[in-house]
């Protein structure tokens, strides 16, 4: 019951950062400063990995933790100054458009 | 036909250059209209081209092997890693990681003759550590299938575990570019560092190298006489950091390379037998300390921006202070360090001005406020020697990319494989 409940909650919270995410700024912010190095389709390039098909939750988790400055995988020395300046909204448009590239 | 936009921004880019390198206008080339769209689309990761005189086209995937484009548009997959189907032979050892993976690819001299083409590719034969290899391949008839497999170089480094470096993870620095010299007519292979920095100055392994080999990947005789004791025959060259690129003068035949930079100061070098680099990452010397796991290559701050020069004074591409007879760069990417990737002499009349001008190609990379610069440079060096007359840019009339291999097609075309999965054509018009 609790799993449930725990699943529902993330569900909830995953679907409502979505609905408060500026797809269009996240669209923006994605083609000046990911898109380089992850692809125009977050596809991956060379060792720059995939992001497409992650959810909102999993990608926010990552630039909050490299905006920590905390490392985490063999590019975080790349990451860590790329998300040192976004703020709490800028993250929320990344993670929702992000999450949205090819579905 | 270039949109005028495009050419009124070239036009400008063209004009910023000539101020900025002091020479007047009228000493400049004068541009051709030059149309750059997309020739292929769909790859997974082409890393190089080799083309035979009718068009007929063979490309890398990093993650997938060797295949050829004929000239009628059919694909045939001919060489596949391990994990792939399709292709009319696979070699279960083949894999990739990070930066490696089947890169370079090369067609004999000979082809018409032998129909012998030569691949670059991380491997994995059981237990053993993985290594890069040199394979020697005969192409059937209708180019529809591969065989004869021969390993011609089976140990070139590759890095085998993460260290704490940027880009850091396993198969990092791994060189890869192979190319037959029309002077000498031996294969010419690029390696790197590994982020190791045991390899570069030291002559009993083949990373950090330029290799310079004959169709069975012996020594070619020459390269013995102009190393110091001890070393690989194999070796032409030594002590650089990561090469990806790999042209040779249309005049000279003088070998033209390019080499990544550590978060400043790509490199464009013209190698001579037996040079040193002068890349040379190790702590404890030249006036640095430890290290993170013994590789000083991002130091002294690789985990935030800093001023390039100030990162080149404290761990210098080309140390002259430790090297003193270090080859000297053409060029030095104005102490940036944006992936420079790939070189190629540009080829025929319709280039006008830029006819035998040296292009060579950058991914883009940009790390505390550094221009990120995904473009081709057009450098044009004087007609007998390694000098740099002038340098400017192609038009990207279609956008930048991750440019990764660039190589002339007998089309008199550019030909340039993109990280994003494109080959892209430039025609000059």
């Amino acid at each position: 019951m609790l799993r449930i409940l725990m699943c529902a909650i993330t569900i909830a919270l995953t679907s409502t950062a979505l609905q408060a995410a500026d797809l269009e700024a996240g669209k923006k912010l994605f083609a000046n400063n990911c898109a380089q190095c992850h692809g125009p389709k977050a596809q991956g390039m060379a060792s720059f990995p995939s992001l497409a098909g992650r959810d909102a939750s999993y990608i926010q988790s990552r630039l909050e933790t490299y905006r920590a400055g905390e490392r985490v995988g063999a590019n975080s020395g790349l990451m860590i100054p790329n998300a040192r300046n976004l703020s709490d909204e800028d993250i929320a448009n990344l993670s929702g458009f992000i999450s949205q590239i090819g579905k | 036909m270039m949109k005028k936009s495009s050419y009124i921004r070239y036009v400008s880019a063209v004009a910023a250059s000539s101020v900025l390198l002091g020479l007047p206008m009228s000493l400049q080339a004068q541009p051709a209209q030059i149309n750059q769209t997309v020739f292929m689309d769909g790859l997974d990761k082409p890393w190089d081209i080799a083309f035979l005189s009718d068009g007929t086209m063979f490309v890398t995937e990093k993650c997938k092997g060797l295949s050829v484009r004929l000239p009628d548009g059919t694909v045939n997959n001919l060489l596949g890693m391990g994990g792939t189907e399709g292709y009319s032979m696979t070699a279960d050892d083949l894999f990739c990681h990070g930066q490696a993976g089947m890169n370079g690819v090369a067609l004999d001299p000979d082809f018409d003759s032998n129909r012998t083409v030569f691949v670059y590719s991380a491997s994995r034969m059981g237990d053993d550590p993985a290594t890069n290899r040199v394979l020697r391949l005969t192409v059937s008839d209708d180019f529809s299938s591969v065989s004869d497999r021969t390993d011609i170089v089976e140990n070139i480094p590759y890095k085998q575990a993460p260290t704490d470096h940027p880009f850091g993870d396993a198969g990092a620095h791994n060189g890869g570019r192979i190319r037959f010299n029309p002077g000498d007519g031996f294969l010419y292979v690029t390696t790197g560092d590994n982020h190791n920095s045991s390899l570069p100055q030291f002559g009993d392994n083949l990373g950090s190298k330029v290799l310079r080999i004959d169709r069975d990947g012996k020594a070619a005789p020459m390269n013995a006489d102009a190393l110091p004791d001890g070393f690989d025959a194999r070796t032409y060259t030594y002590g650089h950091r990561n090469v990806q690129g790999i042209a040779f003068h249309p005049k000279s035949h003088q070998p033209i390379i390019t080499e990544h930079g550590p978060w400043h100061t790509d490199e464009v070098n013209a190698l001579v037998p037996g040079g040193n680099s002068g890349w040379d990452p190790r702590p404890n010397m030249a006036g640095r300390g430890d290290c993170p796991d013994n590789y000083c290559g991002y130091e002294p701050n690789q985990n935030d921006g800093m001023d390039p020069n100030e990162r080149r004074k404290y761990m210098p591409m080309t140390d002259y202070e430790t090297y003193p007879d270090a080859m000297k760069p053409l060029w030095t990417n104005n102490n940036y360090s944006q992936g420079i990737s790939s070189a190629a002499f540009l080829e025929g009349e319709q280039w006008g001005d830029w006819n035998g001008r040296l292009v060579v190609s950058f991914l883009g990379i940009g790390f505390g406020d550094t221009p990120v610069g995904q473009r081709i440079n057009v450098i044009n060096l004087v007609p007998e020697g390694p000098e740099i007359v002038d340098n400017t840019e192609m038009p990207l009339s279609a956008g930048p990319a991750r440019f990764r291999g660039l190589v002339m097609g007998p089309d008199g075309s550019l030909y340039v494989a993109t990280d994003e999965g494109q080959i892209h054509r430039f025609t000059a018009e």
